[in-house]
């Protein structure tokens, strides 16, 4: 059988190809066609619990867990009038290098409480190596329905270790929370 | 296997011991767990504690010995010839019972690692994690306590994590001999507590943190602020007394977060007082940031060069009459540095490290009997002391690791103390110390009678016994004739005589010959041989050496200077600091090295800025005349050391004092080393014939007060003693002024009003704190200790 | 810098920047400078499911000669940097630096002696991707970042107004010492 000149054999792939799926993902155009799975690696979330406050208490547990040294946490002394999270102590300063940040989540992993959680946000790049050190305030979960922005009392009624147990379901519900927090903001 | 602690063990005092299968000969009278450390075996433990006594609490290191029917704790029984002891390691019974015990521990334990400060370096947690179990089998509730709770302004006390073990109450006992902490209730409640009207205020309160084996009792000062982890330790000295403490300082990013007694067993033991403890965040107040010289009448920021060469061309124009005032808290090697700065480089002897109270009598006793002697009397020789008299000096105020070790010597080894003082104070009684009852400005006369013939003074008779050690304190330097007596008292009675200052960096500027008349190592300026060994060193001919001593005390040296250098005095401390500061205001040009702004650097011409301790490595000489040397705690700073200043300005100069780097600065110390020749001989000052009419005024420094390095501590001030004026129950009746009433104590140059306590004090005499909050008696009376004040009832009219 | 040199100043340019920046971001050519793990993610951006070719980036050239872009992927040693520094000098101007993944950017998890603290030490970098490593979409998107900048270049004088602003905030800037936040 002869066989076909070898330029034109090259253009059979090509013609071949042309009826195949596209495989180019187009991003960023459709990125919301490609999300990262579930589980992927993103940037941190501190989360708070229902009413508002903060769930993280500045153990210091996961810059301990921390291989690349990027967390740096400094707690500090919940007062009266000045309570940022359920118990004795919060994270006053909470900062993520994410130029050190290598995504593993062993700080995940460490938290006691569950308050440091991953996004599956990635585009972190930046031109300047200040602005990639997150703060506390880069990184808090933002305010959803129900919540009332700290510092404010815990719920009337309620001690740290309903929180921990899960029994707090939202600050409007007991009403009292957010006149309280109204009154120190 | 043997273990003996001293090389001269008879075989009487050693007993033959099973360990283990091992067999050990160990001294008699050996703990159990000592045994067992030696040998290298650890059983767990929360209450045992080397320096207190044993007291199996926590019955954690229950071990088991053969033909006892339980198990024993490690902790409290005594070695007998013939035991045999099985350990955890090898008895399943001491384990079942070691893992029992934790279980029992931490069946009220709230768990709360995560926000508690002593996470990452608790033992309980340590042991937990070797002998206890993964779960929990509790599943009661938990006993709670309101947590934490202020037992003072400084120490917090969380009764949820304590094990009871009795740690803080038995040092609060046995070794502060303040037993304000105590065990309360019994059973499941069973809490350390105070009572509600007397806090913790014992100026040894953070070492029951230092020694908690849980997170019990945390400080205000380092609450949440970091975890072990993060921390960069440096072994340093305290800074603040002669007493040498040894320390650890924790750094976490370029601040100290707090600092821990080290173990110094020939010093301070595993205890420190609460002022080198807390007090060290002055570090960052109010520094001075960079040189600074004077323009049109203001101080603007410099560079370097400039200032330098601006200072330089100040001192070179009054080249031969310049004064050089050092304080008395510069590390050994800086007093050296200016020490040699002032002679070679400025060709005067005009220098001085005693911005205090100060004579001429002290600088010759100095020079006789202190500068550039060996070491000695020590911590040992007090231990070891039969009698310990004290003069001028209140050693809980003063220097407290000296009271800890006459505590501990008089309760354990029959030391015997004695006070020439005007008060019975707390301190001399947690001694059970005997008390001479001398009114202020009288104790030269004490002394004089204790030698003459026939004197039937006890503490005389108790300076001859051998051993006995005669400790003077920096104050006796206001009072003629005072020291002179001191030093003629000691050589009749064959006494050692110690001199204890109130700062840390006196002694090692009195041997590093920041004084005048003194060169390095004790040598007298004026001694041939003496001038001859520091000139070779320092590369200078002898006689380019100042040939005369120079002048002596702040206020004349300033007065007569045309340009001074002060470095590290605070007018404050000085009775005579208005003249000092009216003097440095006048038409003269004023160098200042200086770390933080202050009343002095605030008019000098030019200010150089330098670095604190924590910056810096250095030595500081306690009071034994041991050289206690530190390292840098916090690194990549950029301020410098005064050696280092001086060494720049001598280049700008044209002269050369070598490069002020520390290592070198102490071999020449090293070389230069203790003057063997002879020296100046004694003060022979008669005492003052006492004053008339009124009351004596007796005073010194409490150990919180005012200071310039304690500023900024509101949590250990609030620790401190109540400002209160304090005279005995006849005085004031004859008065006609009564317990806790409001008094009003003046001189023609001013009066102070406080509550008024009564106690054993001399009679004619008030006692006041000389700087404390509401009662600064140079500032507001203008008075000295042993003036003549007049004390009515009542508030200010 | 090449093109505006020949250019007489004035307000002609606020349109040849923006042709300038359009036609310069339109064919970026990257230099490959793969050193590690990320630069597998770079590669996998070369390919047809990223295909980088989309920004008329196709040609990643090994002649620095011909390239504008260097993505430095992966940690960079003590004994490669000058070598880094070689090939980024040998780059013709305008050029970019991308520091692609942590330990390009400061070193990452490998804080010790052998590993540069950052590519900044020694090439000047216009954008940081943090990633350990960086998904191909994290490099894609730091890409058009530095897309942005580049179209926003200024050309001329007002490249030289720029400049002087810039080193004006730069003096007036505190040093990153002073810049403690909430640290005390």
């Amino acid at each position: 059988m002869p066989e076909l000149p070898t330029a034109v054999r090259g253009f059979g792939v090509t013609f071949r190809t042309m009826f195949k799926r596209v495989v180019t993902e187009q991003y960023p155009e459709a990125a919301a066609k490609y999300p990262p799975k579930p589980r992927f690696h993103g940037r941190h979330q501190l989360n708070r619990w229902a009413d508002g406050l903060e769930k993280c208490i500045g153990c210091e547990l996961c810059a301990w867990a921390c291989p690349a040294d990027a967390i740096f946490v400094e707690g500090a002394d919940n007062s009266e009038g000045g309570r940022f999270s359920p118990g004795e102590r919060y994270g006053r300063v909470y900062q993520i290098n994410y130029l050190r940040c290598i995504f593993c989540g062993l700080c995940i992993e460490a938290c006691p409480t569950r308050a440091l959680t991953m996004t599956n946000e990635f585009e972190l790049a930046d031109n300047n190596r200040t602005d990639l050190i997150f703060t506390k305030e880069d990184l808090l979960a933002p305010l959803q329905a129900g919540m009332v922005l700290p510092p404010h009392d815990m719920v009337p009624g309620f001690t740290e270790k309903d929180y921990y147990a899960g029994k707090v379901i939202g600050a409007t519900d007991t009403g009292s929370a957010t006149d309280t927090a109204k009154e120190s903001t | 296997m043997t273990i003996a602690s001293g090389s001269e063990q008879t075989q009487t005092d050693l007993v033959d011991v099973v360990v283990d299968d091992i067999n050990v000969r160990v001294p008699k009278g050996t703990l159990v767990i000592r045994v067992a450390e030696q040998m290298g075996v650890e059983i767990p433990r929360f209450c045992d504690h080397p320096l207190l006594d044993p007291v199996a609490a926590c019955r954690m290191c229950l071990i088991e010995i053969d033909g006892v029917p339980k198990p024993q704790p490690a902790c409290a029984i005594t070695v007998a010839d013939g035991m045999k002891i099985r350990t955890q390691r090898t008895s399943p019974v001491a384990e079942k019972a070691q893992s029992g015990v934790m279980e029992f521990l931490l069946l009220n334990h709230p768990l709360d690692c995560p926000i508690c400060d002593k996470g990452g370096e608790c033992p309980l947690q340590n042991q937990a994690m070797s002998s206890g179990r993964g779960e929990t089998r509790f599943e009661g509730k938990k006993r709670t306590f309101e947590k934490p709770i202020a037992i003072s302004s400084q120490i917090l006390l969380d009764r949820e994590r304590c094990v009871s073990c009795a740690r803080c109450t038995r040092f609060a006992d046995q070794i502060a001999g303040d037993p304000m902490l105590e065990l309360l209730e019994r059973g499941a409640q069973q809490q350390v507590g105070v009572a509600d009207d007397a806090p913790f205020n014992s100026y040894f309160s953070g070492n029951t943190i230092q020694i908690c084996p849980v997170g019990a009792l945390t400080s205000t000062l380092y609450r949440f602020r970091s975890r072990p982890f993060d921390l960069v330790s440096t072994p340093t000295t305290c800074e603040h007394c002669a007493s040498g403490c040894s320390l650890r300082t924790d750094v976490r990013r370029g601040e100290v977060t707090r600092r821990l007694a080290w173990d110094d067993p020939e010093v301070n033991e595993e205890w420190n007082c609460d002022k080198g403890r807390f007090a060290f965040r002055y570090i960052r107040q109010d520094r001075i940031e960079s040189p600074l010289v004077r323009e049109d009448g203001r101080l603007r920021p410099a560079s370097w060069p400039e200032a330098l060469d601006i200072a330089a061309r100040g001192l070179a124009a009054a080249q031969g009459r310049v004064g050089v005032l050092t304080g008395g808290r510069l590390t050994a090697e800086d007093a050296y540095s200016y020490a040699k700065f002032a002679r070679v480089a400025l060709r005067t002897d005009d220098i001085d490290f005693r911005a205090r109270m100060a004579s001429d009598e002290e600088a010759q006793f100095l020079a006789a009997l202190v500068a550039g002697q060996p070491l000695g009397p020590t911590y040992a020789d007090l231990d070891a002391a039969s009698n310990v008299v004290l003069v001028g000096f209140e050693p809980e105020d003063e220097s407290p690791i000296v009271l800890l070790r006459l505590r501990r010597a008089a309760l354990k080894a029959n030391t015997r103390v004695w006070s020439i003082s005007a008060s019975l104070t707390g301190g001399l009684a947690k001694m059970q110390g005997t008390w001479v009852p001398c009114q202020p400005g009288a104790e030269a006369q004490v002394m004089d009678d204790a030698q003459k013939d026939g004197s039937d003074d006890a503490f005389g008779a108790a300076l001859r016994t051998p051993g006995a050690v005669l400790l003077v304190g920096e104050r006796l330097a206001g009072i003629p004739g005072a020291l002179s007596a001191a030093a003629a008292l000691a050589r009749n009675t064959g006494a050692r005589l110690g001199w204890v200052p109130r700062r840390a960096g006196e002694r090692g500027a009195l041997d590093a010959g920041a004084l005048s008349g003194l060169l390095p190592g004790g040598r007298p300026l004026t001694d041939p041989a003496a001038r001859r060994e520091v000139s070779d060193l320092w590369g200078v001919q002898a006689d380019e050496l100042p040939r005369y001593a120079g002048r002596r005390g702040s206020v004349p040296i300033a007065q007569s200077a045309d340009a001074v250098i002060v470095a590290g005095v605070d007018p404050v401390d000085d009775p005579q600091g208005e003249q000092l500061m009216a003097a440095l205001a006048g038409d003269r040009f004023v160098l200042s090295l200086e770390t933080h702004h202050g009343p002095i650097s605030e008019l000098a011409d030019v200010v150089l800025p330098v670095a604190v301790d924590a910056e810096r490595a250095g030595t500081y000489v306690d009071w034994e005349g041991r050289s206690r040397s530190f390292g840098t705690a916090i690194s990549g700073v950029t301020t410098v050391t005064d050696s280092r200043v001086l060494a720049m300005l001598a280049d700008a100069m044209d002269e050369s004092i070598g490069r002020g780097d520390v290592m070198e600065l102490r071999a020449e110390l090293a070389t230069l080393g203790h003057w063997t020749g002879d020296r100046m001989s004694a003060p022979d000052v008669r005492p003052a014939p006492p004053a008339a009419g009124g009351l004596r005024l007796a005073s010194w420094r409490l150990l919180l007060d005012l200071g310039r390095m304690q500023q900024g501590e509101p949590h250990l001030a609030g620790t401190a003693r109540p400002t209160e004026a304090v005279m005995s129950a006849a005085t004031a009746a004859s008065r006609g002024l009564t317990e806790g009433s409001l008094v009003t104590v003046s001189t023609p140059d001013g009066s102070l009003t406080l509550p008024l306590r009564l106690d054993e004090v001399a009679h004619d005499t008030v006692w006041l704190p000389m700087h404390s909050p509401g009662c600064s008696i140079v500032q507001d009376l203008g008075a000295v200790p042993g003036d003549v004040v007049e004390v009515v009832p009542g508030g200010p009219r | 810098m090449g093109l505006e040199e020949k250019l007489p100043s004035g307000v002609l340019l606020t349109t040849v920047e923006q042709v300038a920046g359009y036609a310069r971001k339109g064919s970026l050519w990257p230099a490959t400078f793969g050193l590690a793990c990320c630069a597998i993610e770079m590669m996998a951006v070369g390919g047809p499911r990223y295909d980088i070719a989309r920004f008329g980036m196709e040609v990643f050239r090994a002649s620095p000669r011909q390239a504008d872009l260097m993505i430095v992927a992966g940690r960079v040693s003590q004994k490669m940097a000058p070598v880094l520094r070689q090939i980024y000098d040998q780059m013709a101007n305008p050029k970019w630096v991308l520091a692609m993944g942590v330990c390009a950017s400061s070193g990452g998890m490998f804080n010790n002696y052998a590993i540069l603290q950052g590519v900044d030490h020694v090439v000047p970098v216009d954008i940081y991707l943090p990633g350990c490593p960086p998904r191909p979409e994290m490099l894609i998107d730091a890409i058009l970042k530095l897309h942005d900048e580049i179209q926003a270049t200024k050309l001329g004088v007002n490249a030289i107004k720029a400049q002087d602003i810039q080193e004006s905030l730069a003096l007036t800037a505190p040093a990153t010492l002073e810049m403690r936040g909430l640290l005390p």
